[in-house]
């Protein structure tokens, strides 16, 4: 027991008193946010204005795509896109990626191009040979009739990649299609705008006892809870992986086992390199409930998010419970694997396919939190590997029954024995191993070995 | 010899690794107060043993005593044991390394510290404390990972080719330590394929050769059943001596010197006695034993 101690304060020292772990602490909330706000940055940049010809034999449509390319009106779109997409946000991932162009910004410049008394392809001729010598960038010919079934826009552009502005010139032309027809049929436009104005809508979940829960901010606390979870383990297991392959590599391990069972030393890394993934994951959680709590007292962004779902102390409690279930699992895994292999990079290589079952673990969190109540979710928030990612998001989302959260942390603590008692048989052997890496074959006689 | 002297007792050990038998029915005694010397060539089960000894392995058969009860982990914090292939965390401070080697011991607190600054002075490193591993040389390593096998006092060092790599002054100290260990009635046992230091440091010596014992016992009784006889002569004239096939078997001879097999029943006196009644001028005549690594060649050498 004492060595045992020894063992837990000698990892967890070495992982936390380095200033990367400091560094990593600080940091993920930075890169987290970098994550989210980069690529809505990039595409906020503002291109080159395009140079672009419209060509409207009609000269009525032509005008109207002009008006809606005004960048007053551009720039009220691109508002109600950002205004869209952050009410959205934490729900839809790629949608929020869809969503980036609209939010993005362009402008247009007119070119004048006389079309008078040519024909159809001699204007064309004209036009590419001005986008050849570089004048425009882009055309536009409306067709003779918009009411035809086969009326086309010609767009031509020599800038076809640009989807920023080649989004908002279809949207242009689609509103600018739609007020002619209104107007050819005699409607009054503003009035049809005012009928089929959208309502908006206060959607709120419930909890099991009725009570009304803020869903908006509740799915975005869901996604950020699975993302830590799933980094954390990602970043420990590998650390595990790292020091078991160092004490491989360099021959510590003798040194090791001549003076403490092997099973005593796996466990104590085991341990104690947790416990400084809970420090960091502690330090995140209180640091996420402060920047709340002071959120809160700023009531102008409060009303922005809409409020922020209430997380009560049991739920942080239930929050690190599964991430150590979690850990332990996978690093057991990652254990089996550094005492294997020879190197750190063979080892990476190897790291596939722990690595793999927790991003499935950490996708099957947004099905929960789609549907908590779904069998789906049952069974993934039960099952080992997964439910570490899925059962804190659905305790949160719906708070499952109390014996659903219990038959899964019983059956992981039975995944995470079963584990631990194949990674230190195989531990116990591979580590004095050296030279080459072991075979499927033998590491199953390792296994059985008494 | 009484079974209190005995620090260590290897009964009739075998371990196998599938169908290899890496140590066959190995019997050794290593007596309190004295340096065993485990010799032998590459691949001759020699890390195997050691590695049973010290509680890495398990035997297969046999059973190993420590002090007069059966080798278990908890004998462990009692041996200090340096292996081979050695190494240290590369990112940890010296410090840091000696004290967590310390506690897997079982030694920690103020008493730790207080020995490894006296080991680091003494090792003159103590400027290096708190410096990392990547900063040191190959030398000042070996120097750090000999002191974490000593740091525990441990009443049975366990050296698996200490000298390689190390410079001549490094040697002269561990050989150092190591009598002082000798003197404080503690046991060293030391592998090595280094046949001088065997032959300068052990008291007793066993030979293993695939897997199993060759020889073994004190230095002077397997030097002497190996007695080959020899004579180192340095002489002008006698020769009529060295031709009498009763005293002499053959001789070769060196550059200045000439090396004489004695023969069977023969007797060294009796030739030096012939010699100089002859009336040979003898500058040298010395009765040569075999040396260690004669008798490693003689009995492992051949053979491959």
């Amino acid at each position: 027991m004492k060595k045992f101690r020894a063992v837990v304060k000698h990892e967890y020292r070495k992982i936390v008193l380095k200033w990367t772990f400091l560094l990593g602490t600080l940091l993920f909330p930075v890169i987290g946010a970098c994550f989210a706000l980069v690529p809505a940055f990039i595409f906020s940049i503002k291109g080159e204005p395009t140079r672009i010809v419209i060509v409207d034999p009609t000269n009525k449509i032509g005008m109207r795509i002009r008006e809606n390319l005004a960048p007053e009106k551009i720039a009220a779109r691109t508002d109600q896109a950002v205004r869209d997409a952050v009410k959205d946000m934490p729900a839809t991932q790629p949608g929020q990626i869809n969503q980036s162009p609209m939010q993005g910004d362009a402008s247009f410049v007119f070119i004048d191009y006389d079309p008078a008394g040519r024909t159809p392809e001699k204007i064309r001729q004209d036009l590419n040979e001005m986008a050849a010598a570089n004048k425009i960038d882009a055309y536009l010919i409306t067709p003779q009739s918009i009411d035809d079934y086969d009326a086309k826009f010609e767009f031509r552009s020599r800038k076809a990649g640009d989807f920023v502005a080649g989004n908002i010139l279809r949207d242009a032309i689609n509103d600018a299609v739609r007020s002619q027809r209104l107007a050819d049929a005699n409607i009054n436009e503003k009035s049809v705008m005012e009928l089929s104005r959208r309502v908006s809508i206060d959607s709120k979940s419930l909890d099991d006892r009725g009570r009304e829960k803020d869903s908006d901010m509740l799915l975005a606390a869901s996604f950020v809870i699975g993302l830590m979870i799933y980094i954390t383990l990602a970043i420990y297991g590998q650390v595990i992986m790292g020091a078991v392959v160092e004490e491989k590599e360099t021959r510590i391990a003798e040194i090791l086992f001549s003076s403490a069972r092997p099973y005593e030393l796996m466990l104590g890394k085991l341990v104690g390199v947790g416990l400084a993934g809970l420090t960091q994951l502690s330090i995140w959680v209180i640091s996420i409930a402060a920047l709340i709590g002071f959120l809160a007292v700023q009531s102008d962004v409060t009303s922005l998010f809409g409020g922020m779902p209430h997380i009560s102390p049991i739920m942080v409690g239930y929050f690190l419970l599964f991430f150590l279930l979690g850990y332990f699992a996978y690093a057991s895994i990652f254990a089996l694997i550094g005492s294997v292999v020879t190197t750190v990079q063979e080892g990476g290589q190897f790291a596939f396919p722990p690595v793999m079952l927790m991003l499935i673990g950490f996708y099957f969190s947004f099905a929960v939190i789609r549907d908590p109540n779904s069998s789906l979710s049952f069974w993934v928030s039960i099952s080992p590997f997964f439910a570490p990612m899925t059962m804190p998001v659905r305790i949160l989302a719906e708070t499952p029954p109390l014996w659903q959260i219990a038959l899964s942390v019983g059956i992981n603590i039975l995944t995470i024995a079963a584990l631990v008692w194949l990674a230190s048989r195989v531990y116990r052997v591979g580590m004095l191993m050296y030279g080459k890496r072991a075979t499927v074959p033998e590491i199953w006689k390792w296994i059985r070995q008494v | 010899m009484s079974d209190k002297d005995v620090t260590l007792r290897v009964d009739n050990v075998t371990k196998r690794f599938g169908d290899f038998t890496a140590v066959d029915a190995l019997c050794l005694e290593v007596r309190a107060g004295r340096v065993f010397g485990f010799l032998g060539p590459n691949g001759a089960g020699k890390t195997t043993t050691i590695r049973m000894i010290v509680g890495i392995t398990a035997p297969d058969e046999g059973r190993i005593d420590f002090f007069g009860e059966r080798m278990s982990a908890r004998m462990q914090d009692r041996i200090g044991y340096l292996p081979e292939e050695r190494g240290l965390y590369k990112k940890l401070r010296v410090a840091d390394q000696l004290r967590y080697f310390a506690a897997l011991k079982g030694l920690t607190g103020k008493e730790a510290e207080r020995r490894i600054d006296r080991w680091l002075e003494r090792m003159n490193l103590s400027e290096w404390k708190e410096k990392k591993t990547t900063d040191l040389s190959k030398g000042m390593q070996q120097k750090i990972q000999f002191i974490s096998t000593v740091l525990h006092d441990p009443d049975l060092l366990i050296l698996d080719e200490p000298f390689s790599g190390l410079d001549p002054v490094n040697v002269e100290f561990m050989i150092d330590v190591l009598s002082e260990f000798k003197q404080r009635d503690k046991t060293v046992i030391f592998s090595t394929h280094l046949m001088e230091t065997a032959e300068r440091l052990c008291h007793d010596i066993i030979l293993i050769n695939k897997s199993k014992k060759v020889i073994g016992g004190s230095l002077r009784e397997v030097k002497e059943s190996f007695g080959r006889n020899l004579i180192a002569l340095r002489a002008v004239g006698g020769e009529e001596v060295l031709e009498d096939k009763t005293l002499v078997k053959s001789v070769a001879y060196h550059a200045d010197e000439a090396e004489i097999e004695i023969a069977d029943g023969a007797d060294a006196q009796n030739i030096l006695k012939k010699l100089v009644g002859s009336g040979a001028k003898i500058t040298k005549f010395e009765q040569v034993e075999p040396s260690l690594n004669d008798i490693f060649i003689d009995q492992v050498g051949g053979e491959q």
